[in-house]
């Protein structure tokens, strides 16, 4: 489903060198990539708003809404909500603290590395990245399956040099990417699911207040707060301490265009590269506006206007 | 069709009939969970029948080897004994180890002497069937007698019971509802839960396309809860009653979930009805009873609130003798057989000119006294049973939130018309036909609801053809 990101990385880099305009490199590209991955998915949003007040064809594969939903869908999760102190935290992958890190002098032929800044907690309830480099400043990020990070430990697929371009590895822990919160809902043992209804401050009190309209444990309200859910009815004993769930929608991953340095150029790592996570559908739409940042990048009009025209023409196709 | 098979009824006969749902061990162990799939949701105090919590259960437990001989699931009823071995067991985390194999020994059993007087600790784990690692509170002396067992055989919660006891191979496990339950859930499928009502309609009448595009699910449930009350003043069945003796002092408490009153009648020694009637015009209970200065000022006390004195209006009445007030009968209530029994003196009593048949009656009266919010009865009426019916409102206890299904249409439109008539950007002719749809629902709701059978209808026409003789 993934869009292969070396497929895109190519496709922009001959579009650019076409009339030898420029040429991007792939640290560029990752950064603009990125940006681009996250300005398409915020699109979805937005345009599903708008699609589903249009009425829509029962006709496979030309439902706006549903094939908007197919995009989407890649990135939707559930996860368990933990109780403390009243409250309920947002699923475990968001550790709610900021980013640590930690820097590790990388020795020969070594792949286990033991973290000793980092907690293992914050592995848990965090993303981590790990990133090689010759220093801090020049480090590259590595793709999650190049190295597995257990607790404290850190073992890497290969082995480093110590050296050169492997003497430096720098580890991250990033609270985990929590986008937007969906449905909310809960069950208690063998009971059915029951959906929460989101409430703001002001009609909460309102709410709590009338008998008829009281939440119950049949039609419980929950409050978002601060990245934290209140739930009612909220007493210890007979309200909902438990049996939390929540639907959400993460962020996608960053895509990564991992390479090897050779002697005069680039040389691509599949294995450690990520790629962009949108549906594959978005190729097209990806490499317009990669090119876009791209034109802006070498300076060229001429590319910026074509490209520019280029995604003009597709979000008139698809009506957004 | 006596499995639920995808219909509306997704109980078992048995489990309808009997309130039984029974469960086959086919592999050995302890930890085990069973899910309920009654109608009713279970109620768990405890699985201690010697605990005061214990009568809140509204099931109970049993398990059997053969599925016909049963024993109920209690501490006592699922201990395991053993004899430790010759070697002391001190306090504290420490290893405990029997004369014989014995799998019934999980963990979280206490520890007791074979009397079961005393407690000596927990089993923590199972290292073999003869070494359990337990915590240790009591030393236990060498080669001791020692019994095994749960505080709680079992635990209950959302439906799913775990039993904490090792069940065996082949054993069969029974969930038993006690009667009560299996009283209320009877006759359940002639109604709808308003819980189903609310969430088929956000799903059938809400969303994209339909007149009811979104609605904060908290109006529906405001709506729905209002039809429900509504529907229960005059178009649902009364169905509330309660069975009272009238005290001395002639006064009985309003019921806790009472609106208003359908009919209330004294019973006699055959059990048949006898309408008590309201005392409407004849006598009323003040709701203010100041103490008056001789200027008839109303009397303050160092509150500064209004002082009461007892009312006189209500110590007359309590006083009277419905004889005065009906026309005088001389037959008591006591005699069941009055109305065949006449003497020569009844034929002259209550024969008189302009005769008021609201105050000719013998069964005495009621008054709502508003203040006190209790029903008051004539003197003639101590010590008798009365029967109180009255309408609620549908939504005092959760067994009573449900809709019967005859009715269950005309609570759809209603909710439906709530919504659009105060929603913005709807064209008064769509609030309009809403409206009559939901008054023609109604009609056809009541009409459903007064159970008019043509057989009893023809029984009732055919008195009419008497001969009249005198």
């Amino acid at each position: 489903m993934a869009i292969n990101v070396n497929t895109v990385y190519q496709t922009v880099l001959l579009i650019l060198n076409k009339e030898q305009r420029g040429y991007m490199t792939p640290l560029e590209f990752n950064k603009i990539g990125t940006q681009t991955q996250l300005e398409i998915f915020e699109t979805y949003f937005d345009s599903l708003n708008q699609q589903i007040r249009i009425p829509q064809t029962n006709t496979d594969y030309a439902d706006r809404v549903v094939s908007l939903d197919e995009k989407i869908s890649i990135f939707k999760t559930t996860g368990s909500c933990a109780y403390a102190s009243g409250q309920f935290s947002l699923p475990a992958q968001y550790s709610g603290a900021t980013t640590v890190s930690e820097g590790i002098n990388a020795t020969a032929n070594t792949s286990v590395y033991t973290l000793t800044t980092i907690t293992a907690a914050q592995v848990a309830a965090g993303i981590s990245s790990v990133f090689i480099g010759a220093d801090v400043a020049n480090a590259v990020e590595i793709a999650s399956s190049a190295y597995t990070l257990s607790g404290t430990t850190l073992t890497l697929a290969t082995a480093t040099s110590g050296a050169g371009n492997q003497a430096f590895i720098q580890i991250q822990v990033t609270p985990k990417q929590f986008y937007r919160l969906g449905v909310v809902t809960h069950q208690s043992g063998a009971l059915p699911f029951h959906e929460l209804q989101r409430v703001d401050k002001g009609e909460l009190y309102h709410l709590l207040s009338s008998n008829l309209t009281k939440p119950s444990k049949s039609y419980p309200i929950y409050t978002y707060e601060n990245n934290k859910l209140t739930v009612y009815p909220n007493d210890p004993v007979t309200g909902i301490v438990s049996g939390l769930q929540a639907n959400y929608i993460r962020k996608p991953l960053n895509p990564l265009w991992f390479f090897t340095g050779g002697t005069t150029q680039y040389v691509y790592q599949a294995s450690a590269s990520q790629n962009f996570e949108l549906h594959a559908c978005e190729q097209t739409e990806l490499i317009l506006k990669i090119l876009l940042y791209a034109g802006v990048v070498v300076k060229s009009p001429e590319i910026v206007q074509v490209a520019a025209n280029q995604v003009a023409l597709e979000n008139i196709n698809q009506q957004r | 069709m006596p499995i639920p098979n995808g219909g509306l009824i997704t109980e078992t006969n048995r489990q309808y009939y009997a309130g039984t749902q029974q469960f086959y061990i086919d592999t050995a162990g302890a930890g085990k969970t069973f899910t309920s799939t009654f109608n009713t949701d279970l109620i768990f105090g405890s699985s201690d029948n010697a605990s005061s919590q214990y009568g809140l259960n509204n099931f109970h437990l049993f398990s059997s080897a053969d599925a016909l001989t049963w024993t109920e699931m209690t501490p006592n009823n699922t201990k395991t004994t053993a004899t430790s071995n010759g070697v002391v067991v001190p306090v504290g985390e420490n290893t405990l180890t029997i004369n014989v194999a014995n799998v019934n020994i999980v963990a979280g059993m206490l520890i007791q002497n074979s009397a079961g007087t005393t407690t000596y600790g927990t089993v923590k784990q199972v290292l073999s069937t003869t070494t359990f690692t337990c915590t240790i509170a009591i030393q236990i002396p060498a080669a001791t007698a020692l019994t095994f067992k749960f505080a709680q055989p079992y635990t209950e919660l959302g439906n799913l019971i775990t039993v904490n006891s090792y069940l065996a191979l082949g054993t069969y496990i029974k969930i038993q509802l006690v009667e009560s339950a299996i009283e209320d859930n009877y006759g359940e499928y002639s109604y709808t839960r308003l819980t189903d009502v609310i969430d088929n309609f956000l799903i059938a009448y809400v969303g994209v396309g339909k007149l009811i595009k979104s609605v904060k699910r908290s109006d529906v449930i405001f709506h729905a809860r209002r039809g429900l009350q509504e529907f229960s003043y005059d178009t649902l069945k009364s169905i509330k009653s309660t069975e009272l003796t009238v005290p001395s002092s002639l006064s009985l408490a309003i019921p806790q979930d009472y609106v208003n009153y359908v009919r209330v009648s004294w019973v006699d020694e055959l059990g048949v009805l006898h309408i008590i009637y309201p005392t409407n015009n004849l006598n009323q209970s003040p709701y203010y009873t100041f103490t008056q200065d001789d200027e008839g000022k109303p009397i303050q006390d160092n509150f500064d609130s209004n002082t009461e004195v007892t009312s006189q209006t209500d110590a007359a009445w309590d006083k009277t003798n419905p004889r005065n007030i009906s026309g005088g009968f001389i037959n008591d209530l006591n005699n069941a057989n009055a109305v065949f029994d006449h003497s020569v003196y009844d034929g002259a009593l209550g024969q008189r000119y302009g005769l008021e048949p609201q105050t000719s009656q013998k069964n005495g009266w009621f008054k709502i006294d508003e203040r006190k919010g209790n029903f008051s009865f004539t003197s003639n009426l101590a010590n008798k049973v009365i029967i109180l019916q009255y309408v609620s409102d549908g939504n005092a206890y959760d067994l009573d939130a449900r809709i019967p299904k005859l009715a269950e249409e005309a609570l759809y439109s209603y909710i439906i018309y709530s919504i659009l008539s105060v929603s913005t950007g709807i064209q008064e002719y769509i609030v309009k036909r809403f409206q009559k749809e939901k008054s023609a629902k109604l009609r056809n709701a009541k009409i459903r609801l007064s159970n008019l059978k043509l057989d009893q209808i023809v029984q009732v026409m055919r008195g009419k053809s008497k001969w009249l003789k005198f």
